[in-house]
């Protein structure tokens, strides 16, 4: 009996040292990690210093003619700063970009649309321009209406069809009632654009897309650029000239290398 | 003599632990399983405090993701740089798989999502589509006692009408045999599609709507949660997300459930995800502070 007390206390004792040592470890690989983020951070910054100030030659020419829909998401605490927002749309406006979809959660840019209209020059909305190619650029305001809520509506037209359908319950009505391109004309039907972005630049805290309507993120390149307050000129020039070296397969194979006529077998 | 002890723990993680993060490979795989445990231990502590209420509910920082999805890109170009066949990238993309995801369980994830083959896969050469449908059997058998054994929850998730007839067989079967249990729940999603997930789950409140079993007018959001394919996990929408190989999108993967999942794409070719991008992954999805969209 003696004997267990000073025991249970023994590996209690170890215990509790096994645990600060187990918190410390812990801390210690959070540290690591951080220093490395912010030794690349700042790697970035120099880098994208040098680019604004031209001085590394390959971004100085960037085939912009790829980047047919940029979007940008903004987190809603920097929506709030109208000012970062319209400077980034004049950064866009002097690299090409033609069109521009502005996305916030809570939809403080769509309420402040009329200004930004007005701030940046040669804009105007996506809706008024259509397809037509503009001098300046066509912007557009999307919230997170546009995303979740905008698919129920566009659901809602194809159950209607479905269900004055003349065969009900047919698993091939539905497969032909509810398919891309009905729900991408429903869509429209609801006034929602089906423009799918080649690129989203996420401004915010949040390495996320906030909400962005789903329906059209399919195959965006999302690249997080940090906080719109100390966006930086280069680093946006870096982001839409690596997009324009990205090559896409949309999921099929160009890359099979094979040495004989038996493809099966080889591979 | 605590603090003795803690000193040289610290030292050797100072010595040890940089490691992880500068050899691709470190020679000291039984140290970094261990470092695994460990964070596992230490991270309990905070759910137990959050369990108690003494961390505030908007804080969610130092949490390990319940739902972790993975795009396992990369096979191909990891074999055509070593000179290697595709199928063997293929190959080796599989064991990485399979070292990793009970990790993954051990340190507190309670669903890991596979995006393994998509539906736009299909337009991939068919000696390369014929390959994977017969390494996805292939694992299936030779893992299914593995997976009961570890009480993991396997479900399939896509649309099944072009997959060979004993594919289909195994999956069923698989998923028959783990169904009841909760705890471990690993999701392989098999000619899956993030558009088709979302059709399908209109078209299933349809023929609801038509038999009765619900109205037009009250279908919401919520409803056409309940109809995805992720709607077999506790946990349906991802915390976390990685796409290994350096491209920057999600494919067509979880498009309506990624609405607020952290984003990490490594320049790292799948094979060679090791244990040490795990743990940057998880500690840097650890820093960062969610906010669902809300202000803060």
């Amino acid at each position: 009996m003696d004997f267990n007390d000073p025991m249970l206390a023994l590996s209690s004792w170890i215990g509790q040292i096994g645990d600060f040592g187990l918190g410390l470890l812990w801390r210690f690989i959070h540290i690591v990690v951080t220093l490395c983020h912010i030794v690349s951070g700042i790697f970035e910054a120099v880098e994208s210093y040098a680019i604004s100030l031209g001085l590394i030659q390959k971004y100085s020419s960037t085939d912009i003619e790829k980047l047919k829909c940029l979007a940008v998401v903004v987190d809603i605490e920097a929506a709030r700063d109208v000012s970062k927002v319209v400077e980034l749309l004049e950064w866009l406006t002097t690299i090409g970009v033609k069109q521009v979809g502005l996305f916030d959660s809570q939809g403080l840019l769509k309420k402040s649309k009329d200004m930004i209209l007005e701030m940046v020059p040669r804009s105007v909305l996506l809706q008024e321009t259509g397809e037509k190619d503009t001098s300046g650029i066509a912007l557009e305001f999307i919230s997170s209406s546009d995303n979740k809520e905008a698919v129920v509506k566009a659901a809602n037209i194809l159950f209607q069809k479905y269900l004055k359908s003349r065969h009900p319950g047919k698993d091939e009505e539905g497969e032909n009632v509810f398919t891309e391109s009905h729900l991408n004309e429903a869509l429209r039907v609801v006034g929602e654009s089906v423009h799918v972005p080649d690129l989203l630049l996420v401004y915010g805290p949040v390495r996320s897309h906030l909400g962005f309507p789903a329906w059209r993120l399919r195959y965006t390149e999302i690249v997080h650029m940090g906080s719109l307050k100390y966006m930086r000129y280069g680093s946006l020039l870096k982001a839409i000239h690596k997009f324009t070296g990205v090559r896409q397969n949309y999921g099929k194979g160009l890359m099979v290398i094979t040495e004989s006529r038996d493809s099966n077998r080889n591979f | 003599m605590s603090s003795l002890l803690s000193i040289f723990l610290t030292c050797l993680a100072l010595i040890l632990i940089p490691c992880l993060f500068i050899f691709r490979r470190p020679s000291v795989p039984l140290f970094l399983k261990k470092t695994i445990i460990f964070i596992k231990t230490a991270t309990s502590q905070y759910n137990d405090e959050e369990e108690s209420g003494t961390i505030g509910g908007k804080e969610k920082r130092g949490r390990m993701p319940k739902h972790v999805a993975i795009i396992l890109d990369g096979n191909r170009r990891w074999a055509n740089k070593r000179g290697l066949r595709v199928s063997e990238g293929h190959e080796a993309g599989a064991r990485r798989l399979l070292e990793h995801v009970m990790d993954c369980f051990a340190m507190g994830i309670n669903t890991i999502s596979l995006f393994a083959f998509s539906t736009e896969n299909w337009g991939r050469p068919d000696g390369e589509v014929n390959f994977l449908m017969a390494m996805f059997e292939k694992n299936f058998k030779s893992e299914m006692a593995y997976y009961d054994r570890y009480k993991v929850k396997i479900s399939v998730i896509g649309r099944r009408t072009n997959m060979p007839e004993s594919l289909l067989g195994l999956i069923q079967e698989v998923e028959e045999a783990t169904k009841s249990y909760k705890e471990k729940h690993l999701i392989m999603a098999i000619d899956y599609s993030g558009r088709f997930d979302i059709l399908q789950a209109c078209k299933c409140l349809a023929e609801k709507t038509k038999n009765g079993l619900i109205q037009v007018e009250d279908i919401d959001e919520r409803m056409i949660d309940k109809e995805l394919m992720t709607s077999c996990s506790e946990y349906p929408n991802p915390d976390l997300l990685i796409r290994t190989s350096g491209e920057q999108r999600i494919s067509n993967f979880f498009l309506w459930q990624s609405a607020y999942t952290e984003l990490y794409f490594p320049n790292v070719l799948w094979p060679d995800f090791g244990e040490a991008e795990y743990l940057k992954a998880l500690t840097w999805y650890q820093q960062r502070q969610r906010r669902f969209g809300r202000r803060v």
